[in-house]
């Protein structure tokens, strides 16, 4: 494409600029009513607020991200460290899978919301319940996907490294973990999306140390500020958005032999 | 011969739809869930005081809290609600919906409940610790930094966070927050459960405080004046057959609450039903909402005029 | 002798009608040390099954497979095996995936690399030590395969139709980096093949197989010293007599099958289709 990535990028943005346009003279035009949907103008005056007074008042927008970041980073890598080991050795095992496969399929389905009761009866209301949730959403996806990887990996590939003497530590090492890491990325991108959501829901339900962005649109939400709601909102697009590149940049870097 | 018996029974039947419709005007209504001190909307609907007024209420929603009543008010769900005051005009302030308070439902009956075995005496000695309130801009977490301030107290020497009540009950039980401050029957079921002791009334952080109101939908007062003055009178009678008739308002109180009996009737001793506005205090909640940040009031006045409707019970103060 | 086949039978169940097919019925042959030992037969499943036996892959119904005197129960450093498709790995360079078996001995990193290297000369592929599988074609594959095996220094290797998949001027080549690997490593190697220049270019014996059942139906010891003539009047000759041999085996195998087929009217497994 003539004019490089650059003259790209900005033809990304056009659309959403137009949209954010429309949006405005739809408000203006007072055909959408300001209560129900902020404009972009106001929104981003609510932003503004966020940032420099804070909500509730005196706890900053920054606090609240660095505390939702804190818990997804959490769960996700619970998850990670739970899911990877086990969905390598399911991948592996047929016996281990059709063994495993009711107690998945059940849990499976449940929203992780579902579990917010129960969570806070067994960690209380605060980060680890929290952590826990999110936990829930991001491990299926981890899971699943990587037993997909490993069965994807050619059968010929596995016994290759068997006849070079490879023992079952090795096997896993160097060719299951390796060989199932495309899925993996594919399952951790999907597991911090879930596990991103989830954790605005989760932080609905209490959050002890008043720090959260999931709890910061619950209180605008509590002062009735909709345009604050939508600023939150936006927040947390956006932070998804940028986890989400990063994940692919990583994948990019990591996956150059495919 | 049946074609003519046909299109008679028709006429008459509409006739009969249309005298009926005529005869009750229909009014959508809302109020918080489990909370006594909406009492009054129920006894009206029990005693069928709103049928004698000409009105045909339905209960629109059922809510867990004031905001989402007001939210409620602003998709145009609600024609009137019972809420707390402090989310009325924190809403009406953020221009979030466009209501109007006519009258008042109740004064007073919230208190702070610390769990049974603790030795707090004051709100001093929960410097440091949870406290749990049902939401910001609550009337109970306005009543609870004022109590703070009393004290002498910064706000941030204790750790505030939002449950909904009816699980305020189960976190002081397990120990995740060492007290709460909710509105009746919650205080008085901690009680008679042997969970939690009341440390501090409302009444005694503010006497006489206003706390939940009448609010209508500004559309309804614009165009329904008759409809607004019909379910005042209602309400009124309700207020004053509550204060007459205790054994009757604590049936009603369990009908609607589901708790037992010895709960809300205890509850009810802690509530002050009466159905006339004040001025002054609302001027306070404005200007403490501002104070706290959650509304940006510069003109006082101006709210007032925009959130109280001149034709609702308002009892003029004395100079 | 390096590699001892004794009366290896195997037999499976068949894919169409459940009842057991035998596919080997008793191989027999042995492998001097350092020399090639080519097996001949029709495209199919009975020499490949052969090389899993002897690799340890799987176990034969009767019979045994000697390395060095010793019974072979399971895949072994010992026992060397590449197949028709490379399998290196596609998430490491060439250096990484011809240095995989002394990774998994657990030698230390430039001692591997050192070994690595060298074997990467032997089969004239230097200079791709970075490139991923990916990147490089078919022919530079199975070199470094080739280089992957070797580079645990194996007693036997065995190669499944290793160049099948590869034109014939790729081929041609490969057969001579081939010899000249064995020239310097001295392994006994089987080589699989269906391609009967391959096997009189490479083999110093040359086994017929025999159709289902398989067995060893002709050994011919090719005693042309290397470097050989392709088109030589020696290889002509052998290629003549082994061509007859294997249009002879071609017809008898038709010959069993007619009646079964008209029975079934046309259900075939892969095994009954004759290049």
């Amino acid at each position: 494409m003539s004019g490089g990535p650059r003259s790209y990028r900005l033809l990304h943005l056009l659309p959403v600029v137009a949209v954010a346009l429309l949006w405005e003279g739809l408000g203006a035009a007072g055909i959408v009513p300001e209560n129900r949907l902020p404009p972009p103008s106001r929104v981003l005056g609510g932003l503004a607020e966020l940032i420099s007074r804070g909500l509730p008042p005196g706890s900053g927008l920054l606090g609240h991200c660095a505390a939702s970041l804190r818990r997804v980073l959490g769960g996700v890598g619970a998850a990670l460290a739970v899911a990877i080991p086990l969905g390598l050795l399911l991948g592996r095992s047929a016996r281990l899978r059709s063994l495993a496969h009711p107690f998945v399929e059940l849990t499976r389905p449940i929203p992780p919301l579902a579990w917010v009761p129960l969570a806070i009866l067994w960690f209380g209301i605060g980060d680890l319940s929290a952590v826990f949730i999110i936990f829930l959403g991001a491990f299926f996806p981890i899971l699943l996907n990587t037993i997909a990887g490993v069965l994807s990996i050619e059968r010929g590939l596995v016994e290759s490294a068997v006849l070079l003497g490879a023992g079952r530590r090795d096997l896993f090492l160097k060719v299951l973990a390796p060989g199932a890491t495309p899925a993996i990325f594919t399952g951790v991108r999907i597991a911090v999306g879930v596990g991103w959501m989830t954790l605005v829901a989760a932080e609905f339900t209490g959050v002890k140390s008043g720090y959260g962005l999931g709890y910061m649109i619950m209180t605008a939400r509590d002062i009735q500020r909709a345009d604050q709601i939508v600023a939150g909102m936006l927040v947390i697009g956006l932070i998804g958005f940028a986890i989400d590149a990063l994940i692919r940049a990583a994948e990019g870097r990591l996956l150059r032999w495919r | 011969m049946k074609k003519i018996a046909v299109l008679l029974s028709c006429l008459a039947l509409s006739c009969a739809a249309a005298t009926g419709a005529a005869a009750a005007e229909k009014l959508r209504l809302g109020y918080l869930r489990s909370d006594l001190h909406h009492l009054a909307a129920w006894v009206a609907i029990e005693k069928g005081f709103f049928r004698d007024e000409g009105l045909d209420v339905e209960v629109a929603g059922i809510f867990n809290a004031g905001a989402e009543e007001m939210s409620a008010f602003a998709s145009k769900s609600l024609d009137v609600g019972y809420l707390g005051m402090a989310p009325s005009i924190t809403g009406v302030a953020n221009r979030a919906a466009a209501v109007k308070a006519a009258a008042l439902a109740n004064a007073e009956g919230s208190a702070i409940v610390v769990k049974a075995g603790s030795p707090a005496r004051s709100l001093k000695d929960l410097a440091g610790k949870t406290i749990a309130i049902p939401g910001y801009a609550s009337v109970q977490d306005f009543l609870f930094r004022r109590a703070l301030e009393s004290a002498g107290m910064d706000a941030k020497a204790v750790t505030i966070i939002v449950i909904k009540p009816p699980e305020m009950l189960a976190a002081l039980e397990t120990g995740q927050i060492e007290a709460f401050i909710a509105w009746e029957p919650h205080a008085t079921k901690a009680v008679t459960k042997g969970v939690g002791r009341v440390l501090l009334r409302s009444s005694e952080i503010w006497k006489g405080h206003p706390c939940c109101v009448v609010a209508f939908e500004e559309a309804v007062v614009k165009s329904r004046p008759a409809v607004l003055r019909s379910f005042l009178k209602a309400h009124a009678r309700a207020t004053a057959f509550i204060l007459a008739n205790a054994d009757e308002a604590v049936r009603i109180g369990v009908q609607y609450t589901g708790m037992d009996e010895a709960t809300v009737r205890a509850a009810l001793g802690n509530i002050t039903y009466r159905s006339e506005l004040e001025r002054a205090p609302i001027l306070e909640y404005a200007s403490y909402l501002t104070r706290l940040g959650y509304i940006k009031e510069t003109d006082p006045e101006a709210l007032l005029r925009e959130y109280i409707e001149p034709s609702g019970l308002i009892r003029e103060s004395r100079p | 002798m390096d590699l001892v086949v004794e009366g290896v039978e195997k037999a499976f169940a068949g894919v169409a009608n459940g009842a057991r097919r035998t596919i080997l019925g008793g191989v027999s042959f042995a492998a001097p040390a350092g020399s090639i030992v080519c097996v001949l037969g029709p495209s199919g499943c009975g020499k490949t099954t052969l090389l899993r036996i002897i690799a340890g892959l799987e176990a034969p119904d009767r019979g045994r497979v000697l390395v060095g005197e010793r019974e072979v129960a399971g895949p072994q450093r010992e026992i060397g095996y590449i197949t028709q498709e490379p399998t290196l790995l596609p998430w490491r360079t060439v250096l990484h995936n011809v240095e995989l078996g002394l990774e998994i001995a657990g030698l230390p990193g430039g001692e591997r690399r050192e070994i690595a290297r060298h074997h990467l000369e032997l089969v004239e592929l230097s200079g791709f030590d970075d490139y991923y599988p990916k990147q490089i074609s078919g022919g530079m594959k199975q070199k470094a395969a080739l280089a992957r095996s070797l580079a645990v220094g194996p007693r036997v290797l065995l190669l499944d139709e290793p160049f099948a998949a590869l034109d014939s001027q790729t081929r041609n080549s490969l057969q001579e980096v081939l010899l000249h690997v064995q020239g310097c490593t001295r392994t006994t190697m089987v080589f699989v093949t269906h391609n009967v220049d391959e096997a009189v270019f490479l083999g110093d014996t040359v086994l017929c197989m025999t159709a289902h059942p398989a067995q060893v139906g002709r050994s011919v010891a090719v005693g042309v010293p290397h470097p050989r003539d392709r088109t030589g009047p020696e290889l002509n000759a052998l290629r003549k007599e082994l061509l007859a041999f294997l249009a002879e085996e071609r017809q008898k195998a038709r010959a069993a099958e007619a009646v079964p087929r008209l029975g079934r009217g046309g259900r075939r497994d892969a095994c009954t289709e004759w290049g």
